[in-house]
């Protein structure tokens, strides 16, 4: 069925897309060096004819960014996209217009894409008139049969769109993305404003037409069940990267990365087991895009982060000793509130010689919820010594000695195995390491 | 040994608008028992919010609750309103729609409390998250040192709006009292926000939604309420943090023995929470019991419906099993004297023109349904014609469904601001 056999549809390389912050004028004059925002940071993958690639993760991490950047809604800040063997970004005249009628795209929120003042007859002709296809019968003809394709009746034509359900006008959007008989259509979240009982006919309706048509999807979605259902294979992104692509059986059942295994676990399931399932929660936020973390962007949360060699603690106690020492690389401690009202309070900001080692208690207190075994807990006491002194660097620097894993220094690329999966747990960095499930 | 907390009889919530009335409940039945996790689950406009703010008394015009009791148990507030509103008052129960506004509203953050999908809604964007959590701690400090009766008076003016522009202008308003800072911050900690300390003197921008979540639970858990009516609580929130705070409501449920409203439209969430659940469906309950009954036991075929439409995370890919049609118009007028889903559903019967009442399943104390299977098998012979609904199904078309927006329950979750602030930029 592929006409150059072999070549994926549609290659991704190292595509990067970055919104720059204090980028005006004013923030210029004013000399503000402007802050990239890397919202897609290097993913490449390819889509093969026929299949439906998901793309999952969370908000922010951005996977509908991916999406619009590689149909060209927005620029790329770098990389290559191919469709067909042409190079996306190099296209221009009928070229682009060709690679418009080619990839289409139907978005999530189908109260807002359609336009109010058109009756869906318009707004799924509409894309036949602006690439002036067919004569005025044969659009008509082309209209009445999307419509009854997506189980809408052609009687509703001249009717608006706020006429119609949610689902419903999903339908709408689905057919004004057909119209032009296209290849490859990205589905950005096409079924999340939906009622589960809608999505479920949605997403049939979504499988019926790629079989019918041959086509070729992208389906971009926060929800791992419709995922799974759906797709062929998947791409896991967090802030920016992909973390592991695979088969979706494998990638379900045999989840590699951390994170991949983080996300599955928080999913709760509609069965009467859930309450007694274990499940294992992932802990804080993900950190700004604006400044992601060195080396893999997952470790600031990832409870197997790597400890060094002969590092004799609980794998535990180690994610939170690199809780606690991000905490301070960031010096995002307060550390005028420490201790009761004033108790430390010296007037260079520093901690009186005599109250240190109350202070350090403090901190470890409020800071530390396991405790630590001798060595390591003078070891923290130093560091936290020299907070008592306001000496941020010297006190991530003691840590930093101690504690530095190879998951900060080393980011981890997805390699070119079978099943790619950018952790250092798996793939080339594997064998200096710990084995993965060690920890419980 | 568990006794109900909350009886709710014979309640039907209406809403008056241009189009009409719409039945947005329609004479609902419910029970809560103490310090469990009660569940109600639906779709848009299926009345679960509704339901919710009927019992919190958040019911705005053109709305009305028109009908029907709201039973509390609790003997000693029976007691303070007995006299003044004798008719009000059943033993340890107080109807609470028998009670003046006053005294509805002096039970709001004591009695009963709630969270909603969004936290912004529920916090003042110019105080710190501090002040205002010390705020909540002084009315209800307030509150119980004072007569029940008079409490409103005191706490509407504590929210009014000259309080609020004051406020603003005034930022230098400090808590009230040293004291109520401490229970601030203690609360902080309660729901597991990191150096409580420092994040009690933040503004509410300055939070990541998971925090900002936690926070406004903090905030409902203030006055101690017994009932916590929950909506939609993390339909808002990405799923590893939506593990987070189904863990934190879950761990705060079980140490402080709490009971739980959780309404909902994601049956996981459901399933991970709850002892017993209502399916709701055109403003009525169609089917409730135990997690079991209603999950691997169910008899009504919107329930099959609903858990049949779920993809599956684990299970191959088979075929979803969608309801066929829209959500039904709740107008009044539109509404016909039968059970309301028989134009979706896939085995109705002549006997389900009639509209059915609940039946008590067999096999379990507390299932029942809302469906003539609960009495018959299906017979083909008595199945209604396809084309029976098919006048009424083409306008259903549900923007009647929702004539308030008071169902916001499945929210278009933007996809993704290229620029997301919402991560947070700490741990
Ligand atoms: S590279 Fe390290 S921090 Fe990143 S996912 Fe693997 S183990 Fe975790
Ligand atoms: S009463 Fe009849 S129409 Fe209604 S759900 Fe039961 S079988 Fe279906």
């Amino acid at each position: 069925m592929s006409r150059r056999s072999g070549r994926p549809l549609v290659q991704v390389e190292d595509l990067q897309k970055y919104f720059w912050e204090n980028d005006s004028i004013l923030d210029r004059l004013f000399g503000d060096d402007p802050v990239p925002v890397r919202a897609v940071d290097g993913v490449s993958f390819d889509i093969h004819e026929g299949e439906t690639l998901g793309l999952v993760g969370e908000s922010g991490c951005g996977k509908s960014t991916t999406g619009e950047t590689l149909l060209r809604l927005q620029e790329p800040t770098d990389g290559h996209v191919t469709f067909d063997g042409h190079e996306v970004y190099d296209l221009g005249g009928d070229e682009l217009t060709a690679f418009r009628r080619e990839a289409q795209v139907v978005f999530q929120d189908p109260f807002s894409s359609l336009d109010p003042r058109m009756t869906i007859g318009e707004t799924i002709r509409q894309p036949l008139e602006v690439h002036d296809i067919g004569t005025d019968d044969e659009r008509r003809e082309r209209v009445r049969d999307l419509v009854e394709r997506v189980g809408l009746s052609p009687d509703q034509l001249d009717r608006y769109p706020h006429e119609f359900s949610g689902g419903q006008r999903q339908r709408i959007g689905i057919a004004r993305a057909l119209a032009l008989e296209p290849e490859f259509i990205v589905l950005d979240e096409p079924t999340s404003a939906l009622d589960v009982s809608v999505q479920a006919q949605v997403l049939n309706l979504l499988d019926d037409l790629q079989d019918e048509f041959n086509l070729t999807y992208l389906l971009i979605s926060h929800d791992l069940s419709v995922i799974r259902h759906v797709c062929d294979r998947v791409a896991v992104m967090y802030l920016g990267e992909i973390v592991e692509i695979g088969l979706v059986d494998e990638l379900f059942e045999n989840p590699d990365h951390p994170y991949t295994q983080a996300l599955l676990e928080s999913v709760p399931r509609a069965s009467t087991d859930e309450r007694d399932r274990d499940r294992e929660t992932l802990a804080g936020d993900v950190p700004s895009p604006r400044d992601p973390p060195s080396g893999c962007r997952f470790r600031t949360r990832c409870p197997m982060v790597i400890p060094p060699e002969d590092l004799e603690l609980e794998q535990e106690t180690y994610r939170e000793l690199m809780s606690l020492r991000e905490r301070i690389e960031r010096r995002d401690i307060s550390l005028e509130s420490v201790g009761d009202d004033g108790q430390f309070d010296a007037d260079d900001g520093s901690v009186p010689d005599e109250d240190v080692p109350a202070f350090i208690a403090a901190v470890k207190e409020r800071l530390l919820d396991v405790p630590l075994p001798p060595r390591h807990d003078a070891i923290v006491e130093e560091a936290l010594a020299e907070l008592a002194a306001e000496n941020w660097e010297a006190a991530a620097e003691r840590l930093r000695t101690e504690y530095e894993s190879v998951c900060e220094r080393e980011s981890p690329d997805l390699g070119e195995q079978a099943h790619p999966v950018a952790c250092h747990l798996h793939g080339t960095a594997s064998e200096r390491t710990a084995e993965p499930d060690s920890w419980t | 040994m568990t006794e109900d907390i909350l009886r709710v009889h014979d309640l039907s919530t209406r809403y008056f608008t241009q189009d009409g009335q719409v039945n947005a409940v329609s004479n609902l039945d419910l029970r809560i028992e103490r310090g469990e996790v009660f569940g109600i689950v639906g779709e848009s406009g299926s009345g679960k919010s509704v339901t919710a703010r009927s019992i919190m008394d958040l019911i705005e015009p053109p709305g009305e609750i028109t009908g029907g009791e709201i039973k509390y148990r609790n003997g000693e507030f029976a007691e303070t309103v007995a006299d003044e509103h004798p008719n009000a008052v059943n033993g340890e129960f107080v109807n609470l729609l028998e009670l003046p506004p006053n005294v509805r509203q002096s039970l709001r953050g004591t009695s009963f409390s709630m969270i909603f999908q969004d936290p912004e809604s529920s916090f003042n964007p110019t105080l710190t998250v501090g002040e205002q959590l010390a705020e909540a701690v002084e009315v209800q400090r307030r509150a119980s040192a004072r007569p029940r009766s008079t409490r409103a008076r005191t706490q509407s003016e504590e929210y009014s709006l000259g309080n609020f522009l004051l406020s603003t202008v005034l930022p230098s308003q400090k808590y009230i009292t040293e004291e109520s800072r401490e229970r601030a911050i203690e609360l902080l900690e309660l729901v597991g926000i990191p150096d409580p300390v420092e994040r009690a003197d933040e503004y509410p921008h300055e939070y990541s939604g998971g925090m900002l979540q936690r926070a406004m639970i903090a905030q409902a858990l203030a006055g101690e309420p017994d009932v916590l009516v929950a909506d939609e609580p993390t339909t808002a929130l990405d799923v590893t943090i939506q593990a987070q705070v189904l863990d934190l409501l879950d761990e705060l449920q079980e140490e402080t023995g709490m009971t739980i409203l959780l309404i909902t439209h994601n049956l996981g969430v459901i399933a991970r929470m709850c002892d017993r659940v209502g399916v709701m469906y055109a403003g009525e309950i169609v089917e409730r019991g135990s997690l079991e009954d209603v999950f691997d036991e169910q008899v009504h075929p919107y329930t099959q419906g609903l858990l049949g439409s779920v993809p599956d995370l684990e299970g191959a890919t088979r075929r979803l099993q969608p309801i066929p049609g829209n959500v039904p118009s709740l107008l009044d007028h539109e509404m016909d004297d039968r059970c309301y889903f028989a134009d979706r559903c896939p085995k109705a019967m002549e006997d389900c023109l009639e509209h059915p009442p609940e039946f008590e399943v067999p096999g379990s104390d507390d299932h029942e349904v809302r469906c003539v299977l609960a009495e018959m098998e299906y017979a083909e012979s008595r199945a209604v014609p396809d084309d029976h609904f098919s006048e009424t199904s083409r306008t259903a078309a549900d923007k009647h469904a929702d004539p308030d927006r008071t169902e916001d329950d499945v929210q278009p979750q933007r996809a993704e601001q290229p620029v997301d602030d919402s991560g947070g930029d700490r741990l």
